[in-house]
This record gives C-alpha cells, sequence and structure tokens, in this order.
C-alpha cells in the first residue's frame, strides 16, 4: 500500500463492524497487482453517472440505501457501480422470459416506486423522510404476485442482487464482516475452526455481551423502527427465536 | 486403482511440467509457437469448444499424431493477467451472453454453471471430482426411472483411473459407488470442512475429505495450493485442475492449435454426402470456415444443442441431427439447496478451497423412502457477495441483512447435490431474441418433477440436522441449482438419443458431440470427471476405430 491516510485506515460502512482496527487494504502489500488495483478503483468510483437519468437517480438512490440499511456516512458509494454496470450491459447471463432485460427492468421498477411514492404520500420518493421510504420498500418486498406489471420478487431479487454484489465488494464492508479479502499470493496458512492469520483479527463480540440471537432482534427492532413495516416475509415471534425458515422466491 | 508415478503420467500427458516452473503461471513461449493452421487446411478434427471435453479430445488426438484446432469463444486466459483475487471482479470467467430462462422452475445460467474462454466452466468450477456410481448407468432398468446409458461403468472406469492421474485428484479412500482410492493423499481442512465432518458424525453420516482436482503438494511444475479459497474465481495459483493447465499444454507441445475468440456459428454439412465438411465461425467480426474431415462439438449442454439448431438446412430443417426431436432435449440440472449455520466459534469459510469433504451415503435408491434415487451432501464456503444471497433469500434486508453478514465468519455452509430426473420437456430452443451476432439466443427451460422436489426436501432436512447435531444456533436453507448435463444425450437408437455409444451423431457419420451433453442421467456427482472420462474414451474409440490412416496412439 502506498499511502493512505490515516483518515482512511479501517473504515466500516456507518462505522459499523465487531472488527476493531481490522483493515483488508493493510495486506493488500502481499497481493498481486491486477486484483490490487481492481479493489482500490472501487474506492473512488466514477460518479458522474450515465445510465440513470437525474429522476431516476433520485429515487435509486434512497432505494438502494434503504436496501443496504446505509442509513449514514461513511457509506460505500454503490450507487456510482451499479450505474456503471448497467451502463455496460454487464448481465448475469440470463433473463427470465417475459421479463424486460436488467437495465429496462431498473428503469421501470424505479418509475413504479416513484409512482407508489406519489400516489402514497403526495411526493416523489426521493423527497421522502427514510421511514417513508422504508415503508414502501417494505411492501415491494412483501408483494406476492405482480407489483406494477412487473412480478415483485424477480424485482426484488435483481435490486437486493446488483446492490449487494457491489456492497458486498467493497474493502469497507469487508473490514465490517471481518472478511479476508484477496489472498494471492500470500494464501492463508491457519486454516480451521477459531484459527487466524498473525493480521487478521478476532471478533470482538462474538457472544458477550449479547448473544447473536439477540443481535439480530436488534438490528429487526431498529430497522422496524425505521422503516414501521416489520421486515421479512415471515417475521419471528418477539424474543429470542431464531428466524422462520424463508423459501427462495 | 493404478498406482502411477509422475514419470508415467507426464509420458502420457506432460501438461503440468508445461507450465512454467517459478512465478509465471502461463508458458508464453509454448503459446507463441503454436502451430497454426489455415482456414482452407482440412484438418483431421476441428473440436468446437476448449472445456473439459474438448480440450480431452484435442490432447489426445494430437498425442495421436492427428492435425487437431479447437475454436473456443472466449479467450485464452493467462491466470496472471486475467484472473483476480477477487468475486465481484470475475465477471468475465463466465458465460453471460444473453439467454432466456422459462418453465415453471427456470434456471439461472451465468455464474454458476456456465464457463468462457480456454478450460471451460472448470476454470470457475469448485474442484470436486466424484467418480458415478455403477447404479448411475441403468436407472431405468433398476430404479424405473431416468434412462439406461449404452455403455456401462466398467466400460468408463479405465479412463476415469487416467484422468484422475492426470488432474490429479485428492481425497481419503472412497467406500461408495465402485469403492476406489485416489493418487494424492487428502487435503487438510478449513473451517467450514471441519464443520462439516464433525456435524456428518454427530448425526450419524459417514463423511471423507475429497474428491478434489487438486494435488497435494506440487505436482510436476504446478504450485501446491495455498488455501486462498477462490477456488470458483479462477486459481490463479495453478494448483486447481482446469484444461488450461492439465491438457491444453500437452496438446500445444504436440501439434494442436487452440484458436480463441472465434464464435462457432454453424456446422457445414455436405447436402450431396451427408458429411460435416467444417465449422463456421466469426473472429473478431469476420466470418470464417475451417475446413475439417471430422467435427466435434464441445459447447456444453446450452450451447451444443443451441449450434446444432442453428445449422438447420434442407436436409434437417429441424436443426441438424434433430430428425426426431431429440436435439436440446432431456436437460438436467442438480437441485442444490444449501444449509448454513451459525456456530459461536469463528469458521471463517473464506480460508481454505471451497471443496473439501462430501459424503455418498444417501446417493442410491433407498427402498424405505418414496422417491427414487438420491443426494450427495458437499461443504460449500459462499464468499460474501454469495453469502448475501442466503441471508437476502431469507426475506431479510436494511439494518438485518447487515447484522446477519456482520456475523458472517460464525457461519458453515453445506450445499446438496440431488439427482434431478431426464425429463423430454426439459429443453433448448430457439428463443426471438437475437445475440451480438445476429444469432437467435437458447431459451432453457426448466420444470422440477415429484422426484426432483421430493429429493430437494429430503436433502435440505438432512442438512438442517447435521447443522443442529454439530450445535448450531440457527439454521438458513435456501434453494439453489447446480451444473448442466444432457441436451444431446447419448442412447442405444436414433429416436432415443443424439449420438450412439461412441459419441458419433446418429444423422451425420462424421459429427460428433464430446462434452456434458451427452449424458442420459447425472446421478448426484459433480460431472467434470464423466466429461473428462468420455472424452478420453471417445478418443480412445476415435482412433482405435479410424480408417482413415491415422495412428492408434491408444495405450490400450
Amino acid at each position: 500500500m502506498p499511502f493512505r491516510p490515516p483518515s482512511l485506515r479501517g473504515v466500516t460502512p456507518q462505522g459499523r463492524g465487531r472488527y476493531p482496527g481490522y483493515d483488508v487494504l493493510d495486506e493488500l502489500k502481499r497481493q498481486d497487482d491486477v486484483t490490487t488495483g481492481m479493489i482500490l478503483a472501487r474506492l473512488s468510483p466514477n460518479d458522474q453517472l450515465v445510465f440513470f437519468t437525474a429522476a431516476e437517480q433520485a429515487v435509486a438512490t434512497p432505494l438502494v440505501d434503504q436496501i443496504l440499511g446505509q442509513d449514514g456516512e461513511p457509506k460505500v458509494p454503490v450507487l456510482p457501480m451499479i450505474d456503471a454496470r448497467l451502463a455496460s450491459g454487464e448481465t448475469d447471463g440470463y433473463v427470465y422470459e417475459g421479463m424486460p432485460d436488467d437495465a429496462e427492468a431498473w428503469r421501470r421498477s424505479l418509475a413504479a416506486l416513484d409512482a407508489d411514492a406519489r400516489e402514497r404520500f403526495g411526493r416523489g420518493f426521493g423527497e421522502l423522510d427514510w421511514a417513508d421510504q422504508g415503508d414502501l420498500v417494505a411492501a415491494v418486498q412483501q408483494t406476492e404476485g405482480a407489483w406494477h406489471d412487473l412480478p415483485a420478487s424477480r424485482v426484488w431479487s435483481l435490486w437486493t442482487r446488483y446492490a449487494c454484489a457491489e456492497f458486498y465488494a467493497h474493502p469497507w464492508a469487508w473490514n465490517e464482516i471481518g472478511f479476508g479479502g484477496p489472498a494471492y499470493p500470500r494464501g492463508y496458512k491457519s486454516t480451521g475452526i477459531d484459527k487466524r492469520e498473525n493480521w487478521e483479527v478476532a471478533d470482538a463480540a462474538p457472544t458477550d455481551p449479547v448473544t447473536a440471537g439477540q443481535r439480530i432482534e436488534q438490528a429487526r427492532a431498529e430497522h422496524e423502527r425505521n422503516t414501521r413495516v416489520r421486515p421479512g416475509r415471515q417475521g419471528p415471534p418477539e424474543g429470542n427465536d431464531p428466524p422462520v425458515q424463508g423459501q427462495d422466491s | 486403482m493404478r498406482r502411477l508415478s509422475d514419470a508415467s503420467i507426464r509420458a502420457r500427458n506432460a501438461s503440468a511440467w508445461l507450465v512454467p516452473d517459478g512465478q509465471d503461471r502461463t508458458n508464453h513461449r509454448l503459446r507463441a509457437d503454436m502451430r497454426r493452421f489455415a482456414d482452407d487446411d482440412e484438418v483431421d478434427l476441428v473440436v468446437v469448444g476448449c472445456g473439459a471435453g474438448g480440450a480431452t479430445v484435442l490432447q489426445r488426438l494430437a498425442r495421436a499424431g492427428c492435425t487437431v484446432v479447437a475454436l473456443d469463444a472466449g479467450p485464452f486466459w493467462d491466470p496472471d493477467l486475467d484472473w483476480v483475487s477477487d468475486e465481484r471482479g470475475s465477471h468475465r470467467i463466465y458465460w453471460t451472453e444473453p439467454r432466456v430462462i422459462s418453465g415453471e422452475t427456470p434456471v439461472p445460467l451465468g455464474s454458476n454453471n456456465s464457463g468462457r474462454g480456454v478450460g471451460g466452466s472448470m476454470v470457475h468450477f469448485a474442484g470436486y471430482t466424484p467418480r458415478f456410481h455403477p447404479s448411475d448407468f441403468r436407472t431405468a432398468t433398476d430404479d424405473g426411472v431416468g434412462a439406461d446409458w449404452p455403455i456401462g461403468y466398467a466400460d468408463l472406469k479405465p479412463y476415469y483411473e487416467d484422468i484422475e492421474s492426470e488432474l490429479p485428484v485428492a481425497g481419503e479412500p472412497w467406500p461408495w459407488g465402485d469403492p476406489h482410492t485416489y493418487p494424492h493423499h487428502a487435503h487438510r481442512l478449513g473451517g467450514n470442512g471441519e464443520t462439516f465432518l464433525r456435524a456428518a458424525w454427530a448425526a450419524g453420516i459417514e463423511a471423507r475429505v475429497g474428491p478434489v482436482a487438486i494435488p497435494n503438494g506440487r505436482f510436476g511444475n504446478r504450485q501446491h495450493c495455498i488455501y486462498r479459497g477462490f477456488c470458483l474465481q479462477g486459481c490463479k495459483v495453478n494448483a486447481k485442475a482446469s484444461p488450461l493447465i492439465t491438457h491444453v499444454p500437452d496438446a500445444l507441445a504436440h501439434g494442436a492449435e487452440v484458436r480463441a475468440g472465434c464464435m462457432v456459428t454453424r456446422v457445414c454439412v455436405d447436402e450431396r454426402t451427408g458429411r460435416a465438411t467444417g465449422v463456421e465461425y466469426l473472429r473478431n467480426g469476420v466470418a470464417h470456415v475451417q475446413r475439417a474431415r471430422m467435427v466435434a462439438v464441445a459447447g456444453y449442454s446450452i450451447e451444443t444443442p443451441r449450434l446444432l439448431l442453428l445449422s438447420a438446412s434442407r436436409r434437417f430443417p429441424d436443426g441438424l441431427c434433430n430428425d426426431f426431436g431429440q436435439v436440446g432435449r432431456y436437460l438436467m440440472v442438480q437441485g442444490a439447496p444449501q444449509t448454513s449455520g451459525r456456530f459461536e466459534r469463528e469458521v471463517r469459510m473464506y480460508k481454505a478451497p471451497p471443496p473439501e469433504a462430501s459424503s455418498e451415503q444417501f446417493y442410491e435408491t433407498d427402498p424405505t423412502k418414496p422417491y427414487q434415487r438420491g443426494f450427495s451432501l458437499q461443504t460449500v464456503s459462499p464468499l460474501p457477495i454469495t453469502y448475501s444471497e442466503h441471508v437476502t433469500a431469507q426475506g431479510h434486508w436494511g439494518a438485518v441483512l447487515r447484522e446477519y453478514m456482520r456475523d458472517y465468519n460464525h457461519w458453515a455452509v453445506f450445499g446438496a447435490l440431488c439427482e434431478f430426473l431426464p425429463q423430454y420437456r426439459n429443453s433448448v430452443t430457439l428463443a426471438d431474441v437475437e445475440d451480438r451476432h445476429g444469432l437467435p439466443v437458447a431459451n432453457f427451460s426448466y420444470s422440477q418433477c415429484d422426484n426432483d422436489e421430493q429429493l430437494v426436501k429430503a436433502a435440505a432436512q438432512t442438512m438442517e440436522e447435521m447443522m443442529r447435531a454439530a450445535g448450531a444456533t440457527e439454521v438458513m436453507t435456501i434453494q439453489r441449482y447446480a451444473h448442466l448435463v444432457g441436451g444431446c444425450r447419448m442412447a442405444a437408437d436414433e429416436r432415443s438419443g443424439v449420438v450412439d455409444a461412441d459419441q458419433r451423431t446418429f444423422a451425420v457419420p462424421n459429427l460428433f458431440i464430446t462434452d456434458g451433453s451427452v449424458l442420459p442421467t447425472q446421478g448426484s456427482a459433480n460431472p467434470a470427471l464423466t466429461i473428462m472420462a468420455l472424452a478420453a474414451r471417445f478418443a480412445d474409440r476415435l482412433l482405435a476405430t479410424s480408417r482413415g490412416g491415422t495412428p492408434t496412439g491408444a495405450r490400450r
């Protein structure tokens, strides 16, 4: 790593994370050039959008923040990366019969979400506050069958696939979850349960003071407060029970 | 199995000694010096697609002194420059040209099952190389489902052994199917593999480490695995096997040409003689025809049927070799549910190769169950982006998604492969959408039958029991699919398949299909090893029966 100012060390999205001091970028000095270049480029993507119109950007920006729970700074710049992907026509290699291609599906679903906002709140999606936006996003997620003229489950899968692919490709998100990042030519020598390399950081909150289930319940409650709607197709009962099994749609 | 010394392997396939010994992963000299044929040269064989099936045929025939060219639509990869240690950045190793998916249970294509470039899908396959069981070759007779192959396990066994030594495969002695051992000792485990063995033991299930196509230690000039966990993104180490390093180098050294960036658009057939004369292809947008005495199509289960359908003519109005409506039919995927479990200790499944351990205890038909055939169980170790699909599939998003993902290092993930049955309706046809070449794209239709659904349910239940037995405090199961086979199956006669037992098409005597699309059934094994073994057998049979003055270089 040639140079990184102190303020850019160990960054995690919204300052959340369980691996204090861990920075996957510290290890780039032991990686190959091609991978290193690709990962560093994600720190500063081209924010001059070419695919989304300004009207679509007004809907897509808060939509992607909602899906990824990015409710504050620092944020992983996800939208410019989705824009670049759609502009270049990079797809996953298939389109469902009867569905438009990914680019068209994005445009139509953003217009539909904006229409929902105007119908329910009399204002565009981008003008709503965080909770109202969450309300509308949750409504799409819970829709069975058609939503406007698109299958709701396919739209949901499109949004989450694109958003997660960019977010969990970003080194700040890796810092947050304690992922090791690229590993060539360095590789790993300490594999196995509870084994760590000397540069890996232990999970600071593996169980105590709250169990994983409690943490997820807390996140759920916070999510609910913020979006007013119970997340998940089938929410679990109160308490520490594991979530009900979901089925892939 | 027969114990083969490295010297005896090198004597028939020197690929591992033809990759550079050192920090470079590509033998640039070998590629620069590659023999190059002209379009007008009538080569002995042109191969369409340079993956598991195509590259194996190429190497075998080049060794035997034949003139052979493989055309591949994708690039001739250089792992140093083209592949990255990164999930998101590996997009271009997958075939992502447009395809339409349909049916009651459409199967997503792309990153999960479709390769691109020299090496094919084995560039991104996990690395599992189990054999099929003897029972897989006669499921119609024994179980009343699926189809009987026109060949048996014994026909393939010597080729399984050959390919296992060439890849080579590492694993514990294998107790299932036809019991056998592997040339390399099993690998050490990561957190997910340890969890799998512990879970299997706790649930009373037999499990073994392997079988994976990653040598344990150095093999030739190929480096030792560094347990970096990016097997599905292309192995930058040259440790995990793919034809790019296991068969292509030896083919080049014996005078074969690999012509990359060539999209084959049509198989040419002489209307008068009824014989194939070569293939039409596009290279940098310019149309060419490569003449050949024989043609082998190895484009895998979607592109092989598509190419035959695109090669329709007056004689074959419904597509080449499609007189009996068999082209593109009986395509199969495996049901591949995955179950994740939460453990208090850190699993960190991103360390070590995702393919670690497996169990074939439930592979065969169990007469006490309401369904036929079975499933296998394996470790899968999704990296963060893929793992996020596990979380979003439960309906989680926003703050809850982030909380689950922050817990990533505490989760283990197992996967099953369920033997879905071949059905006529599961097919590739031509869609009314065109790709950038102006050719109709494939429409891949898939619908599960009752037996398929029951198998998926049983497999998911077994994995959840394993997780709980190992002490998981929470489990999540998602539905996925894996692998593609069938679509131009081998059969005893032309009314039930496209090729015969020697993979020769019934309709055109010098046209062959040498990839996974010839499989009549799939077992619950990963198909790569079987595709290569079939290709090696095909080459042997062709050389043994060829009357065109081609030397027979077959060992046996």
